[in-house]
């Protein structure tokens, strides 16, 4: 291009990035900078505080608990994501009849905001009405039945679960547009004729994928990282902080303690570690396809 | 001849069963999957005092509209449709419009530093909400925004950046270069070329990507939580909230303000999907 | 670019134009500047059809005695703790908003965010009206009033006469032993005697404060409270046997975290349980769902444990509070005036199952239960904030959390009380 490109990409750089210095950057950096203070935010006074924070960060028996959970959420979130997306998106790819609207069934979990996903399985793990207790007394697995969002084992496991069954909606809505780079005559053929095209279906499929598990990837990483309004929603972190995450955390101790600067040294952990994260997976992807 | 023709139609039968077999299978398993939704359906249909005697999932046979009526009618949830509307509307086509002008940028007005800039751009993702809401909030304040729908247009636009430029600058790095350049040869200016020849060509991934931000940003209730406080400014998503009292509860009307609240975004979903998936293959998926 | 691109295009671009010039009246609508004393923004958390109701009656009432118009933005209480201190920490408050009284009312003025209120409270001739205790308690900090109570409640044993009469119960326990042997009584009976919601933690937190105002005594609780005694303490360790006691011997509602408080009073209602420590404002949710007063549900206070100690009532009072940022003070004191006159807080009462501050108020169309209440609450010797709200609200965290494990797993008391200790601490 020419070099009287530099001008208009200045121009079309002009608003977007006014924009988003002064709402998203600089607003951060200001975060950023509270995290080594110990301001109160009710309060005018912010000390400089150096790295005491961080020190005490370190030592928080809760912000490791809270990592801990985070982790644990990525991980699970990842793997269920990615094979539930995929195997959804085989099964409804190789649809021949009414697809289109039993695609959109599976699409409306992705049209609901997180609050309403929250109150749906808030219902589902009651204790005495909920679904899930119902069908396991039902199935004879009486001594299963349990108040889940109450269990300090299964709490988070629970929230993770209900925020799955959105994700995986997701997923597979970005596997699906991978998959229909394969011709349709293939995916008819491996429904009608079994298990010689599925085995070349498999050859082809698998490689062709890899961008879009990348892009599944990458969205189930960021949005389990920064997962807090499900977890409000459905047990505020409870109990006692067992399904408390990061995000969570992070907000508890601003709000609930009053405790902005702290809140903000958190933050900045968190950022980190979603940075370090999704670098090594970019980093993976990208050597993968070497 | 008979014999082949008899084998032939056989194969097709076999084929129609199994194509109808599949579809029943997805059926069934999709409604299972949409239980969840069922359950919100059925709450909303039952009065406060039904749900509380005889529990969420109990059928009692009692199935009354009131909660729909009474919410269709309520002016608060008048306020909050709207405000929903005026905030998502606008920020859905600030976000995309910014985005695509800084992909375009990007992916093929070659600054430099252009991956630096993508860089920054797209760790917008990675910040946590949360600890944004003090300071914006003494921004806006100062702004004499507070209580008003600004702040939350300008934030999702803002934060939203993040995602549609890294969409629209992965679509246009897609475009073949030549197309553009022989735009150029002829005399064209670089916004009548992002205008007449990428644009159009973008309309899948410009679909897919404003349907994505027209429901992350419908569903937020955060940022109307902590920006505004008056009925006139909230959304529908912190009314589903408020419905609820210090000392009473409302599952019967929360249930039927979700589906209500539910309904736009499954709507853009619906109509959009083709686009969507063809936008999605066009725009992040390949390469 | 086609034609008809052409045109499509313009049609979006005035489309746009168009909603944007919609926007911005809207906000300028919205965003409307109050002019001088004509105006009050009241920002309360009294949400849902209750309060909705409530409020629907009050502020016509003020606006015709005051003549200054109302702005009443509501929001959840729950969210409402998070979204004032927002506001106050960016220095948009509104001109009054509502609070709990207690340590939340304290750590704001501690903040120096409000204003005291005497010379409001003098020209309505406040102390005639409003009791005491609740004055001191609720209402003064620091030797200055701040806070306007409003309403309050009162927390005691809800029951259901119904299933007392079939299991053949015909005494109120007026002890601990006597409590504990109706409770056997009931489960006998296939009946659960203590339903408890402690899915939001706060409904646990009655039991904690009875337990040790009844053992220990209010002067030690306020030592407790205030960060003078610690968690580890014998007193405490005492408490929580006794509360142990009863969740061993199966007196409880089989995990009481995953239900929230609403649960347990269906619970009563619907006779799977029999009895529930709540605060009155549970008649006005039976009265909702249907209930008749007296007939399908009634109470009786928490018995005496250890007979040298004065009865203590326990409940949160519910007031008004005027940041130091408000706009309109002399408007705001005004309204003040009339939330605190028996007229206001009548419809408040009445509506929500409360007992009214001012004590002019004509209460006598309330039902028997809560008039019941109401005179247990004169009659008692102290009246104290329920626990979140009679320790510093970093503390309460602790505190609130402590309870739900304890349930969970009362078998560790010492451990719990040990972390509990250390954690107060450093909150304080």
């Amino acid at each position: 291009m020419t070099v009287k490109s530099g001008r208009w990409a200045a121009l079309f750089l002009a608003v977007p990035l006014g924009l988003y210095f002064t709402f998203v950057v600089g607003p951060s950096l200001y975060s950023f900078y509270y995290g080594f203070t110990d301001w109160n935010f009710l309060t005018g006074e912010a000390n400089f505080t150096g790295l005491d924070n961080f020190r005490r960060l370190f030592a928080d028996a809760d912000f490791w608990s809270a990592f801990q959970n985070t982790i644990i959420w990525t991980a699970l979130g990842l793997v269920i994501s990615v094979f539930g997306g995929f195997w959804l998106a085989m099964a409804l790819s190789r649809l021949l009849i009414l697809e289109r609207f039993v695609k959109s069934l599976f699409f409306l979990p992705m049209a609901l905001s997180l609050v309403v996903v929250g109150f749906i399985w808030t219902w589902i793990y009651r204790l005495d009405f909920g679904f899930a207790n119902i069908v396991l007394r039902m199935l004879g697995y009486e001594d299963l039945a349990t108040a889940w969002l109450a269990d300090r084992n299964w709490a988070l496991f629970a929230v993770i679960f209900a925020w799955s069954w959105q994700q995986v909606a997701l997923s597979m809505i970005v596997f699906l547009a991978g998959l229909t780079s394969v011709p349709k005559e293939l995916m008819e053929a491996a429904t009608i004729d079994g298990a010689r095209f599925r085995h070349q279906l498999n050859q082809v499929i698998i490689p062709s994928l890899r961008p879009a598990t990348g892009v599944v990837i990458s969205l189930a990483l960021i949005n389990s990282l920064k997962s807090f309004d499900i977890v409000w929603v459905m047990t505020g972190g409870g109990p006692f902080q067992q399904s408390e995450t990061l995000a969570v955390l992070i907000y508890r101790q601003a709000f609930r303690s009053y405790e902005f600067g702290y809140s903000s040294t958190i933050a900045v952990a968190l950022f980190v570690i979603t940075l370090v994260i999704i670098g090594g997976s970019i980093l993976a992807n990208r050597r993968g396809a070497e | 001849m008979a014999v082949y023709l008899k084998k032939r139609v056989a194969k097709d039968f076999r084929r129609q069963v199994k194509s109808w077999m599949l579809t029943l299978a997805m059926l069934g398993l999709a409604a299972i999957f949409l239980i969840p939704a069922w359950g919100v359906l059925f709450t909303s249909l039952r009065t406060d005092a039904d749900i509380a005697f005889n529990g969420v999932w109990a059928p009692s046979g009692n199935v009354t509209v009131d909660n729909y009526l009474s919410l269709i009618f309520d002016v608060r949830v008048h306020s909050y449709m709207r405000n929903s509307f005026l905030v998502t509307i606008p920020a859905t086509i600030i976000s995309v419009a910014m985005g695509t002008l800084a992909g375009y940028v990007i992916a093929k007005l070659r600054v430099r530093g252009g991956n630096l800039l993508l860089l920054v751009i797209v760790s917008g993702l990675f910040i946590p909400p949360q600890i944004l809401l003090i300071p914006l909030f003494q921004l806006f304040n100062f702004m004499g925004l507070y209580n008003t729908l600004w702040p939350m247009i300008i934030v999702h636009s803002a934060y939203g950046l993040s995602l549609c430029t890294l969409v629209m600058r992965n679509f246009f790095d897609k475009v073949p270069d030549e197309l553009l350049e022989a735009a150029l040869m002829d005399g064209a200016s670089h916004p009548r070329i992002l205008w007449s020849v990428a644009l159009p060509l973008s309309r899948p991934a410009l679909g897919a990507l404003a349907t994505l931000q027209f429901t992350f940003i419908w569903n937020d209730f955060l940022y109307p939580l902590i920006f505004t406080r008056s009925e006139e400014a909230q959304t529908i998503m912190v009314g589903i909230l408020s419905l609820g009292g210090q000392y009473s509860t409302a599952f019967g009307a929360q249930a039927a303000l979700s589906v209500i609240a539910s309904l736009p975004t499954l709507l853009v979903f619906f109509i959009f999907q083709k686009q969507f998936i063809k936008g999605l293959t066009a725009g992040a998926v390949k390469g | 670019m086609s034609m008809v691109a052409k045109k499509r295009a313009r049609t979006l671009i005035l489309a746009g134009v168009g909603l944007s010039a919609v926007m911005i009246l809207g906000a300028c609508a919205s965003g409307s500047t109050e002019t001088a004393s004509s105006h009050v923004v009241a920002e309360h958390y009294f949400s849902g059809d209750l309060g909705a109701q409530a409020f629907a009656e009050i502020w016509p009432l003020c606006e015709q005695q005051t003549g200054i118009t109302m702005d009443n933005p509501t929001i959840d209480h729950e969210a409402f703790k998070d979204a004032i201190l927002v506001q106050l920490a960016g220095g948009n408050a509104p001109d009054l908003f509502s609070y709990w009284a207690g340590a939340r009312t304290q750590s704001l003025i501690d903040n120096g965010q409000l204003d005291p209120i005497d010379d409001m409270w003098s020209a309505a001739g406040l102390d005639a009206a409003i009791p005491a205790s609740i004055a001191d308690s609720a209402a003064t900090y620091g030797g200055s009033k701040y806070l306007l109570p409003f309403v309050y409640h009162y927390a005691g044993m809800f029951f259901n006469p119904a299933v007392l009469e079939e299991a053949g119960i015909t005494e109120i326990p007026t002890d601990w032993d006597g409590l504990m042997s109706m409770a056997e009584t009931l489960k006998a009976q296939g009946i659960t005697p203590f339903a408890l919601g402690s899915t939001d933690r706060w409904p646990a937190q009655f039991w904690f404060d009875y337990l040790i105002l009844r053992t220990a005594g209010p002067e030690y609780r306020a030592a407790l409270m205030s960060g003078e005694a610690s968690y580890d303490d014998p007193e405490v360790v005492a408490a929580l046997e006794l509360w142990k006691e009863a969740i061993d011997a199966g007196y409880f509602n089989t995990s009481p975290n995953g239900s929230g408080w609403t649960d347990a009073a269906d619970q009563v209602a619907r006779g799977e349980a029999a009895m529930t420590l709540m605060g009155t404002w549970i008649t006005g949710y039976w009265d909702g769902n249907g209930l008749v007063a007296g007939t399908d549900y009634d109470f009786f206070p928490f018995p005496q444990i250890n007979s040298d100690v004065a009865l203590a009532s326990v409940g949160p009072v519910d007031g008004w509070v005027m940041p130091s940022g408000a706009k309109n003070q002399a408007g705001a004191k005004q309204v003040l005036e009339c939330l605190a006159s028996p007229e206001a807080q009548k419809v408040m009462a009445l509506l929500q199952g409360a007992i009214a501050a001012n004590s002019n108020t004509d209460l006598s169309s309330q039902n028997a239960v809560m008039q019941k209440a109401a005179k247990q609450v004169a009659d008692s010797e102290a009246f104290v904030f329920n626990y979140d709200l009679a320790t510093p609200p970093a503390v309460a965290e602790v505190g609130l959390n402590m309870f739900v494990e304890f349930i969970d797993n009362p078998s560790d008391i010492a451990g719990i009380l040990s972390s509990t200790a250390t954690k107060a601490a450093a909150a304080f």
